[in-house]
């Protein structure tokens, strides 16, 4: 039995991904030193607005970077021309970072709006429109644990990411086309003139930077994660097959084979001839 | 404890388990791939990544 | 394209016809979800007619969900869908008519909902040319995307849990603003309902074409 010798020896990870990720904390280190403490109170809200140089990287981190590249890598994905599973990977990775800031940005934003607000929650067109991002994305995420070939899996999650990501514009306009609680946008508004000035804005801005790095690594590490994965999960498989080989067992007989101790192929419904994983992708 | 605070404990510790959790499964899947390369592999991998070692 | 359509909404559709799935499976529950609304609400008039367009919204969103995975689970048949995609037609067209089938399967229980909602619920839809159009537009949208996540799911066996998870969320944004034209409908606030109009258009058009564009690559070698 051979294993690995179609696939590419398993690629080192990349040497900057280290220096990214001591920046990474850097700069979040900074940022935090610089929100809590340096920078002064707001003039309106008061120590609140310390939670503003981390809501809104976060979100951005969570709309635009995590869930704009799983989209962008879910088209390139589809589309034959730049067909790699590498795109379905990527995708995969940033859909799972993006559920995490997601989540981040509601429970930042309800911290954030209960002193506020009064309230923990109020169903308005931002907080409603982000809320369901979320179940939307993890949608995709238990679309993605069905076991499936690489490449049937990898186009129902590139569908699923798409349609999930038709409402990042629902949430980015929503506090334009609806009265909404939450407020307008600080930077990017329509005149392009933001209202935080000084200290404050700096601050701000490294804060995005800072969660940017933080998300660039975090993605690049779950991507390797996701390459690992789909490589063991063939070997697997690879395993039991060659064992039931040598046992004589099959010869496109299904359900006995289909069905046994191996869980990584167990999922193809009908139940068809098994045959072996074509190896695709980096 | 102050709204803030929350915030910024709540953020920064699921960043920081998060990664952590990352990072933990990556060293595990790659002890998982390193058991199942033929040795001449494996030799090659380990000289590999004793330069490029990341976090 | 649309010869494509015609021909597998026809075929859907007289399965349906001779199966009678739809007509005595999907419109019973559906009419069932609305008195057990009724159960779970109390008897108070006030409540039930306020709550009314959204929970026929409700019973027609997950009539959506069982008329898609019944669309789905005739062609689950040894070969039926590789049959389908050798035959040569265009998958666009196998999309708009599974999902022109769906829509008219969920037009027939809209108007039954319709009359069980005036009767047990004591409502009166005032301006009916509002609350015709929200329907229509919302069953474009309900019809597409389900059709669209039906594909998707099809084949895995955890359909039955996993549609329900994936299509919701997606459809959420229908229900909302179906309900809220209907609303308008119902009380006779025109402008209300138009707005909400203005997000329900959108919506249908967006999951038509994306269902159109993505369908054929996301059946290919299925």
């Amino acid at each position: 039995m051979n294993v690995g010798t179609e696939a590419p020896s398993l690629p080192s990870r990349p040497r900057w991904l280290r220096v990214v990720g001591v920046a990474a904390v850097l700069s979040t280190a900074a940022t935090v030193w610089l929100g809590l403490w340096v920078t002064p109170p707001d003039k309106v809200q008061g120590n609140l607005v310390r939670l503003v140089y981390l809501h809104p990287p976060i979100a951005w981190v969570a709309l635009y970077l995590a869930f704009g590249l799983a989209a962008l890598s879910s088209l390139l994905y589809l589309w034959r021309r730049t067909r790699s599973l590498f795109w379905d990977r990527l995708a995969a990775a940033s859909v799972e970072v993006g559920v995490v800031f997601n989540a981040l940005t509601l429970a930042t934003g309800m911290l954030w709006g209960r002193p506020t607000w009064g309230v923990w929650w109020t169903w308005d067109a931002r907080l409603t429109s982000t809320a369901l991002l979320l179940v939307l994305f993890l949608g995709y995420l238990a679309l993605r644990r069905v076991p499936a070939e690489p490449e049937v899996r990898a186009r129902r999650c590139a569908v699923a990411a798409l349609i999930a990501f038709v409402d990042v514009p629902i949430v980015h306009f929503s506090v334009i086309w609806w009265q909404t609680l939450h407020q307008g946008a600080t930077v990017l508004n329509a005149n392009l003139s933001p209202t935080i000035h000084g200290s404050m804005a700096w601050t701000l801005l490294l804060g995005f930077i800072a969660l940017t790095l933080v998300f660039v690594w975090m993605v690049t590490v779950r991507y390797r994660i996701e390459v690992l994965a789909d490589r063991t999960d063939a070997e697997h498989l690879e395993v039991s097959l060659a064992e039931r080989w040598a046992e004589g067992d099959l010869d496109g007989v299904p359900s006995n084979g289909a069905n046994g101790g191996n869980g990584a192929n167990g999922g193809n419904g009908a139940g068809g001839v098994l045959r072996p994983p074509t190896r695709v992708g980096p | 404890m102050s709204y803030v605070d929350a915030g910024y404990a709540v953020g920064l510790s699921v960043l920081f388990l998060y990664a952590i959790g990352l990072v933990i499964r990556r060293r595990s899947l790659e002890r998982a791939v390193d058991l199942s390369l033929p040795p001449s592999d494996s030799a090659e991998r380990t000289a590999e990544t004793g330069g490029a070692s990341g976090p | 394209m649309w010869r494509d359509a015609l021909l597998v909404a026809g075929k859907d559709l007289r399965i349906e016809l001779r199966s009678r799935v739809a007509l005595w499976q999907v419109l019973p529950v559906a009419v069932l979800s609305l008195v057990l609304y009724a159960f779970a609400l109390g008897p108070v008039r006030q409540t039930l007619a306020s709550a009314a367009p959204g929970l026929f919204w409700l019973a027609v969103l997950f009539s959506t969900v069982l008329a898609t995975q019944r669309s789905f689970a005739i062609e689950a048949g040894e070969g039926t869908r590789d049959g389908l995609r050798v035959s040569g037609i265009d998958p666009a067209g196998v999309f708009l008519g599974k999902a022109a089938a769906v829509a008219a399967e969920l037009a027939v229980l809209q108007v039954v909902l319709w009359g069980a909602m005036t009767l047990l619920f004591g409502v009166h839809v005032r301006v009916v040319w509002l609350a015709l159009v929200a329907s229509f537009l919302a069953t474009i949208g309900l019809a597409t995307a389900g059709t669209l996540y039906g594909a998707l799911s099809a084949g895995l066996r955890v359909r039955e849990t996993l549609l329900p998870l994936l299509v919701l969320p997606v459809l959420a944004p229908v229900l909302l603003a179906a309900s809220r034209a209907w609303s308008g409908a119902l009380t006779g606030s025109v402008s209300s309902g138009l707005s909400w109009l203005r997000v329900l258009g959108p919506f249908a058009v967006v999951y038509l074409v994306i269902g159109i564009v993505l369908y054929g690559p996301l059946l290919e070698t299925a």
